[in-house]
């Protein structure tokens, strides 16, 4: 892999948590995906972010194999997640997910109670006793900064959250069961401003622990929370490198068009 | 001032635009409203006729007693038998087709919903649910009744039970259907297997809706006369038990309500607002299921 590409512009400096090489996508006939390569730094945010329908939401399903729930998808090349190739792994796909959390566009929570809603995935895959439990769920409750809101109410639904808080909720759930990797899809859409920043300072909290991808919509968005950003357009990775140099000196001319908002 | 005069135009002929425009809205409304009215004024006549007239038949004696011999003084005996015929015969209808529709419409709408089996099962499903109900009995008939040679509660719940399955069936994959992809990703995404994705959350999401099926699906056959004809008959004496023909509310309704005898006609109508009475008590607890929410 030649990383003097100029997709490759900036040598990364952390270690690679994922290694994308040639990854083409299709649904159905229709290519999505085109050739893909990029390498995700591990404890790093990443945002991917261009216009609808550039295959940015598709590439980040590509990291967990959800477009295996639909027959028509499919997915060609190679995704390395700590070396191991993802798409032909001999795993069962369940073991691969435990170790990936991902957070969708609109909030997803069970029709359970809050502290369920979090228990659900870690029974999983851990026995834990009751007490263990409870600190587990206190814990990503207290990650997700939404433990002082709920904590009297655990038993409640979790739809009966307002949406800023679901969303949390599903951010807790997805890192109770401690995953290597989180996956963030537009996870601020259909957020207001105030849960919006709540969210982003937790972003920021959590790569410490987590290596983080998240598509978004809103380039102010990457531009305060990622450390590196990819641009995508029609299926092609444009651009690759670290955020404050994406934005203040793109390499491509496309790139400079879509982040100023000459284009998009 | 041709400025002024333009506009002016302009204005008039928006104003007659609007004006036509809710001219035609009270004429839409108006037609609603006639056939909303309509629709209910024949409902309020039966549910009219029915209490009126079943009312005054109510009594401890027509809850507790079996059903009379024809031309006894009307007040003697009562609907028990029948009563408990028709429960027994809808509650072993309703435990073994629910399930059996649940089952299926998971399949549809989970495990295969765009595959060839799913889409024969679905053609045949929709068939059997608008076949006439008497084709039905008839197939019980000729299926259990003429092998056994005997009328008998089982082939009656039998029968019920194959109009219960195919109502079932259908709720249960629209309403799983109706459970957005994105539950269903979210709780792949965190590794679980499909089974666990089905009873923990989708079917979870969807119970009021699937509730709601089945107690329709209740309602539907607790008055369903046609196929206990041909399976269950009819009997005047009271038995707890499926074997042998077993009386029930509809058929006694109808073997009542044609005689020429007084008392029996006067069972016949309580008997019917008997079965109002559950439908309509079935209906109100459905529409209290599904707008519950989780």
């Amino acid at each position: 892999m030649n990383v003097n590409t100029p997709e490759f512009s900036t040598a990364l400096s952390a270690p690679i948590k994922i290694a994308v090489r040639d990854l083409n996508f299709y649904y159905g006939k229709f290519r999505a995906l085109n050739a893909i390569s990029l390498d995700i730094p591990e404890h790093c945010v990443t945002a991917f972010i261009g216009p609808s329908g550039c295959g940015k939401s598709t590439l980040l399903r590509t990291f967990n194999r959800m477009f295996e729930l639909y027959p028509e998808q499919r997915a060609e090349g190679s995704i390395l997640l700590d070396g191991e190739n993802l798409l032909t792994s001999k795993q069962d796909v369940a073991l691969i997910r435990a170790r990936i959390g991902m957070v969708f566009q609109k909030p997803t929570p069970f029709p359970m109670s809050i502290f369920d809603n979090i228990a659900f995935g870690v029974k999983l895959f851990e026995n834990l006793s009751r007490i263990e439990m409870e600190e587990r769920v206190e814990w990503a409750l207290r990650k997700a900064a939404l433990w002082d809101e709920v904590k009297d109410k655990l038993s409640q639904s979790g739809a009966s959250l307002s949406g800023g808080q679901q969303q949390r909720l599903c951010i807790a759930r997805g890192i109770a069961i401690k995953p290597e990797l989180l996956l963030l899809d537009e996870p601020c859409s259909a957020l207001d401003p105030i849960s919006t920043a709540r969210i982003e300072e937790l972003i920021a909290e959590l790569k410490k622990d987590y290596t983080v991808i998240i598509v978004t919509h809103n380039m102010q968005q990457a531009a305060r929370v990622s450390d590196y950003t990819a641009y995508m357009y029609l299926g092609e990775l444009i651009e690759f490198g670290e955020t404050e140099q994406m934005f203040l000196k793109p390499t491509r001319r496309e790139t400079e068009d879509y982040i100023t908002g000459r284009f998009g | 001032m041709t400025m002024n005069a333009d506009a002016k135009r302009e204005t008039s002929s928006k104003a007659a635009r609007f004006a036509r425009r809710k001219r035609f809205n009270q004429i839409a409304i108006a037609l609603s409203m006639i056939a909303m009215f309509s629709g209910i004024f024949w409902l309020a006549w039966i549910l009219w006729e029915t209490v009126s007239i079943g009312i005054s038949g109510l009594s401890m004696a027509m809850l507790t007693e079996s059903t009379p011999p024809a031309g006894d003084a009307i007040g003697e005996g009562g609907l028990a038998n029948a009563m408990m015929g028709s429960f027994l015969m809808v509650a072993l209808a309703t435990f073994v087709g629910a399930p059996i529709g649940i089952l299926t419409g998971i399949y549809l709408a989970e495990y295969d919903p765009r595959g060839k089996l799913s889409f024969t099962v679905r053609f045949i499903n929709d068939l059997l649910l608008s076949a006439p109900s008497i084709i039905i009995g008839l197939f019980v008939y000729a299926v259990i009744v003429l092998r056994f040679k005997e009328f008998s509660g089982w082939a009656g719940a039998a029968a019920l039970a194959l109009i219960v399955i195919p109502i079932v069936i259908r709720t249960t994959e629209n309403m799983l259907a109706l459970v957005p992809a994105g539950l269903r990703e979210a709780a792949y995404a965190l590794g679980s297997p499909k089974w666990k994705v089905i009873t923990r959350i989708t079917l979870v999401a969807a119970r009021a809706g699937v509730l709601t099926g089945i107690l329709l699906a209740v309602a539907r056959i607790s008055g369903e006369t046609a196929p206990l004809l041909f399976t269950a008959l009819n009997n005047q004496f009271w038995k707890a038990s499926l074997s042998g023909p077993l009386a029930n509310l509809p058929v006694t309704i109808l073997q009542f309500a044609m005689s020429p005898y007084e008392n029996w006609q006067q069972l016949a109508w309580s008997g019917v607002f008997l079965i109002t009475l559950a439908v309509l008590g079935l209906n109100i607890l459905a529409r209290m299921l599904s707008r519950e929410k989780l």
